[in-house]
């Protein structure tokens, strides 16, 4: 069993920009080979377990230390297939988001706030006690809130402030909803607090929640089961976010800097998700079913609003945002389906999300960088000076749009699938897909004729924005190049072969369903 | 349990934090007069030298000594406080020679002083040289009060400490009065220390008007209950509540009494005169009055209404049940939008201590909540435990955040700044470390992990809600109506706390993000008691966010004094 530490966040103020710079690579580069190890730890570590076939409820890597003992709070760590490619994702997106942002103003101070960031967001996925969820999940805003401040955009200071204040109030509210699933355990249940009588531990609460939901029975009463999943979800509906509680992303997203926006949707955003899985679908399943009409409306409504608000964006990283909104309606879908298949498809979604939109990102950051100008119809023809640009944006917007052989059509397929079960079993109508479909579609179109525009169009007459006032025009530096190669190729690689994750994610839902809902909910 | 008459063998001892306190201020009032006098014995010429007055020398005359003394003085009580927890206390009394007792030492008082006196220790590190002889922000030992001037300001803080002191340790109504007035009195000469500035005397005046009031009130409502049952003795107050408490006469001395120890702890409707005292005040004064005057606002309620008017005096709720929680919710939502608007750091500070004075209210609010039954006595008595620790760790991780935050504006205040939002602006380029020991202290002060703010925060809510479910049984058939409506409580808290996020939150934008002003570019003052003392502020609170096990188990013990005695 290792006791993950690697999080241990440096937080040096150094004068020292490049070495810092480069002491922050490195260190990410040894976290990312640490948890690739640990992919393939199963077969050379006794112990561990493949991720595929973990059971429900038992965890690779665990490690467990008595916190605050009278309260029930240990520093208990552990990953499953749920948790794990999180926490891959997040050690993968640390290097490339250094290198990809290599040339940052005031680096000293950057690069250390970049992996604070990274640390709280890995505590968040492994935390498997309440408390140290709770205060991984608030840790995560701090940096997030001076990265936007310091390096934002014209508007930082209120993005910063509405992002901070919009997050923790749902946050607090949840926190009451845990608080009060605390008291309401019996007491002396494992690693229960000496003085309290009850514990923090997720997986003992789990394990409570699902023998008392067993046959019809509902864990703590109809009414009272009901409140705390609305009262759980809130927390996590506006992280993820689902409209209608997404007004804080867009702003967020178009003043944070390149890097503070790579790590906010590619990670912080699944985060709600992750927090869905884990807290309120396994200690709540009666009422997940009870108010999945719901869900799958909220899940629906972000996928459909969020594209067609896409469409309407002349700022580029604003159309970016919104085009995350929808996505997160893919995986709000998926999740409300309540099928195996609906969750897996979730799951990869969030992964592969993952790994797409830190890239969309990065052209988007280096577009501004190269041409002091974010709005779309500034530019024409880039193809022409900056091909390195051009091919990187292209490529982005088609893994975005759910291409083939790359990662995002496995998920949008999965989803489409699960989808049609949910509506025949359902008895609605299969028309009900329609909508998302022709609004997929009507963004793929979108985006064509977008990218058309700025990256073909124009042939030998290419106009350089004029924000650039007539110098040069540049394309992207080498290590833009560098990130946004790695990042292509993870996408084709997970869309070849998405098995490598789909595997262990297949693996958890099913013996989740198998474990925990199935025997509870009879089989819907 | 050991009873000790006044002045018997052993009082000394018992009481060696608080004789540590009277020395000091024999010291106080002694050494910077002494000189180098000389008395003639009469009806010869020769002259003894005598060192009371004359001409001083250098080390009396220096203005920072008496800070210096007074220092120490706060510290040693401290660290004599601390260590008498070592090897478990036994509890002691302090009785008349008829067998009375008038104070009572144990872990429950000897807590509240650790508070107090570690509150005056940092208030007083503070102001050692930080008093101005004129507005100039010279703090050479000639920019300072002269020598006797500062002795003024140490003497007052000595009293306050005595008297804290005595309210902690008093067994009966009277000894806290005569306590809580020798405190009070020395905070609002405190308040209006800055004669020479108009806010200084304006703060004062309107403390001191407000502060008579609520005393008198709070006395009238005593007598009423001397006349009532014939003692003040808690104990006897309490078994005569018990036996027919219901009575318009106690409920009405009751309720004066509220509004006694309400203006003390700046509860709504009584905390007008706590924005402009705070505003008007030296920093570290108003950072004493937020931390050690409420923690001794809420010992006396604490006294009152779980020891006098204990809940179980009526059956199933205390009397005094809805009065309180209503007055926490007016309390913390007012506190909270009040501080939305403030645009002066104190006056916000100061509101956002009438907002924690809601939480606290609410808690004890909860309290008031359980059953008392026969069958539920074990279960009630351990919620109550719960709350009251929550409590007593709430004020003291309090001292750590809430007074660092007012140490970092005195530092503000030596260059005449510290009075508008704006004179904190840029101060991330200034001084990066008092900027990020400042955002730390917001941080803490909205409940943000791990710092200490949000375990103190966490633990009331958990009381709050462990009262709240106490008579649900777990089973299936729960309905929401089961919970007690205290839970709603804790639901406002929490909402609360979100509110108040956008106001510390600014202080920490208007830092890291504005310019600063017009002349004040440069670095801030220097001082090294202040930096000192904020550094450990600030280590206190990050320690007892991550470490808080064992603080919670010294307020367990605290709270099971107060708590098992019923």
């Amino acid at each position: 069993m290792m006791a993950f530490v690697a999080y241990a966040s440096p937080a040096a103020r150094d004068r020292m920009g490049p070495s810092v710079r480069m002491a922050t690579l490195i260190f990410s580069m040894l976290m990312l080979v640490l948890t690739t190890a640990m992919f393939f730890g199963s077969n050379y570590i006794e112990g561990t377990k493949d991720w595929a076939s973990l059971t429900f409820g038992s965890f690779n890597y665990e490690f467990r230390y008595v916190w605050i003992e009278s309260l029930g709070i240990h520093w208990s760590v552990g990953m499953d297939a749920l948790s794990f490619p999180m926490v891959w994702l997040t050690t993968f997106l640390l290097p490339v988001t250094i290198v990809a942002t290599w040339n940052e103003k005031n680096a000293a101070i950057y690069f250390p706030l970049v992996l604070m960031m990274g640390g709280a967001l890995i505590g968040v996925f492994v935390a498997l006690d309440l408390f140290m969820f709770y205060v991984f999940w608030e840790l995560t805003l701090i940096p997030m809130f001076f990265l936007i401040l310091k390096w934002g955009g014209y508007d930082r200071k209120y993005a910063s402030q509405k992002f901070f204040i919009y997050t923790f109030a749902a946050s607090v509210i949840m926190l009451l909803g845990l608080v009060t699933v605390y008291f309401l355990q019996p007491e002396n249940l494992s690693y229960a607090g000496a003085w309290t009588g009850r514990t923090f531990d997720i997986p003992t609460l789990t394990a409570h929640a699902q023998s008392a939901n067993a046959g019809g029975a509902w864990f703590l009463g109809e009414s009272l089961q009901k409140i705390l999943f609305v009262m759980l979800m809130i927390g996590f509906l506006v992280k993820l976010p689902s409209v209608p509680f997404h007004t804080w992303l867009p702003d967020a997203h178009v003043q944070a800097p390149t890097g503070g926006s790579m790590l906010l949707a590619g990670v912080m955003l699944k985060m709600g998700a992750y927090g869905m899985f884990r807290l309120p679908l396994a200690f709540f399943p009666h009422a997940a079913e009870h108010f999945q009409f719901w869900l799958m409306a909220f899940g629906m409504v972000s996928l459909v609003w969020g594209a067609i608000v896409c469409l309407g964006q002349t700022n580029l990283k604003k159309m970016v945002a919104y085009s995350s909104v929808s996505h997160m309606g893919v995986i709000l879908i998926g999740i409300a389906t309540m099928q195996p298949l609906g969750w897996a498809a979730a799951l990869f979604m969030m992964f592969a999300h993952g790994i797409i939109s830190p890239m969309l990102f990065a052209v988007c950051g280096a577009f501004k960088h190269h041409y002091h100008s974010m709005e779309i119809g500034s530019m024409r023809g880039m193809a022409k000076h900056s091909p390195w640009l051009a091919t990187s944006m292209m490529f982005a917007w088609m893994a975005s749009l759910g291409l083939p052989l790359l990662a995002g059509f496995v998920a949008e397929l999965m989803m489409f699938l699960a989808l049609w079960h949910f509506l025949s079993a359902e008895g609605w109508s299969v028309l009900w897909m329609v909508g998302p479909a022709l609004v997929l579609a009507l963004t793929a179109a979108y985006y064509l004729w977008s990218m058309q525009r700025t990256i073909f169009e124009g042939g030998d007459e290419t106009q350089p924005p004029e924000s650039l006032k007539g110098q040069r025009v540049p394309d992207i530096g080498d290590a833009e190049k560098v990130a946004m190669l790695i990042l292509a190729a993870f996408t084709i690689l997970f869309g070849i072969m998405p098995w490598i994750a789909l595997d262990m994610m297949n693996g958890w839902t099913v013996a989740f369903f198998e474990t925990l809902l199935i025997p509870i909910l009879g089989g819907a | 349990m050991e009873q000790i008459e006044p002045f018997a063998e052993g009082f000394v001892l018992a009481l060696a934090p608080e004789f540590v306190l009277v020395i000091g201020l024999f010291t106080l009032m002694i050494v910077p007069n002494m000189g180098n006098a000389k008395f003639r014995i009469p009806l010869t010429q020769i002259r003894v030298p005598w060192f009371f007055g004359g001409k001083r020398g250098k080390l009396d005359s220096d203005p920072r000594l008496p800070g210096l003394f007074a220092t120490v003085f706060f510290t040693i009580a401290f660290g004599l406080t601390a260590t008498s927890f070592v090897n478990g206390m036994v509890k002691t009394q302090i009785v008349t020679p008829s067998g009375t007792p008038m104070l009572q030492i144990d872990e429950f008082s000897r807590m509240f002083e650790l508070i107090f006196f570690g509150a005056l220790a940092l208030a007083s590190a503070a102001s050692v040289n930080r008093l101005p002889a004129t507005g100039r922000s010279d703090r050479s030992p000639n920019g300072l009060y002269n020598n006797r001037r500062q002795v003024d300001f140490y003497v007052l803080l000595i009293t306050t400490g005595l008297g804290m002191a005595v309210v902690a340790l008093a067994q009966d109504l009277f000894m806290l009065f005569i306590g809580l007035e020798l405190a009070s009195f020395s905070t609002y000469v405190l308040v209006s220390f800055m004669k020479e500035s108009k806010e200084g005397t304006e703060a004062g005046m309107k403390y001191f008007i407000v502060g008579s009031v609520a005393s008198g009130v709070g006395l009238y409502g005593l007598s009423l209950l001397y006349l009532w049952s014939g003692s003040l003795q808690f104990t006897e107050l309490s078994a005569a509540f018990a036996a027919n408490g219901m009575e318009p006469l106690p409920l009405i001395a009751l309720g004066m009494l509220l509004v006694g120890f309400g203006f003390k702890v700046s509860a709504a409707p009584f905390h007008f005169a706590a924005p402009d005292a705070y505003a008007g005040a030296t920093a570290p004064v108003a950072g004493v009055l937020a931390t050690a005057s409420k923690a001794m606002g809420v010992l006396g309620l604490l006294r009152i209404l779980l020891t006098i008017a204990s809940p179980e005096a009526t059956d199933g709720s205390a009397v005094w049940l809805v009065a309180l929680g209503v007055l926490s919710v007016i309390t913390m939502t007012w506190g909270n939008l009040a501080a939305l608007g403030s645009t002066n750091p104190k006056r916000m500070l100061a509101y956002s201590s009438v907002a924690h004075a809601g939480y606290m209210l609410a808690a004890i609010t909860a309290i008031g909540a359980l059953n008392w039954e026969e069958g539920h006595i074990d279960m009630s008595n351990d919620a109550a435990l719960v709350v009251v620790t929550a409590l007593i760790f709430h004020l003291t991780v309090l001292v750590c955040f809430k007074l660092g935050a007012f140490l970092v504006l005195s530092l503000l205040e030596s260059e005449k700044g510290g009075h508008t939002l704006e004179s904190l602006g840029g101060l991330a380029k200034r001084d990066p470390f008092i900027a990020v020991a400042m955002f730390i202290f917001m941080m803490s002060l909205a409940g943000v992990p791990p710092l200490s703010g949000f375990v103190s925060k966490l633990l009331v809510i958990m009381g709050i809600v462990k009262v709240a479910l106490l008579d649900v049984t777990v089973n299936s058939d729960l309905v929401f109506g089961d919970i007690h409506w205290v839970w709603f409580l804790a639901l406002l808290m929490v909402i609360n706390s979100a509110i108040s996020v956008f106001y510390y939150l600014r202080v920490g934008l208007v830092m890291y993000f504005h310019e600063p002003e017009e002349g004040r570019e440069g670095p801030l003052p220097k001082g090294s008691p202040v930096r000192f003392a904020i550094i450990a502020c600030l280590i206190t609170t990050i320690f007892f966010g991550v470490g808080a096990g064992h603080l919670i188990a010294l307020c367990e013990a605290a709270a099971n004094a107060l708590v098992g005695a019923w």
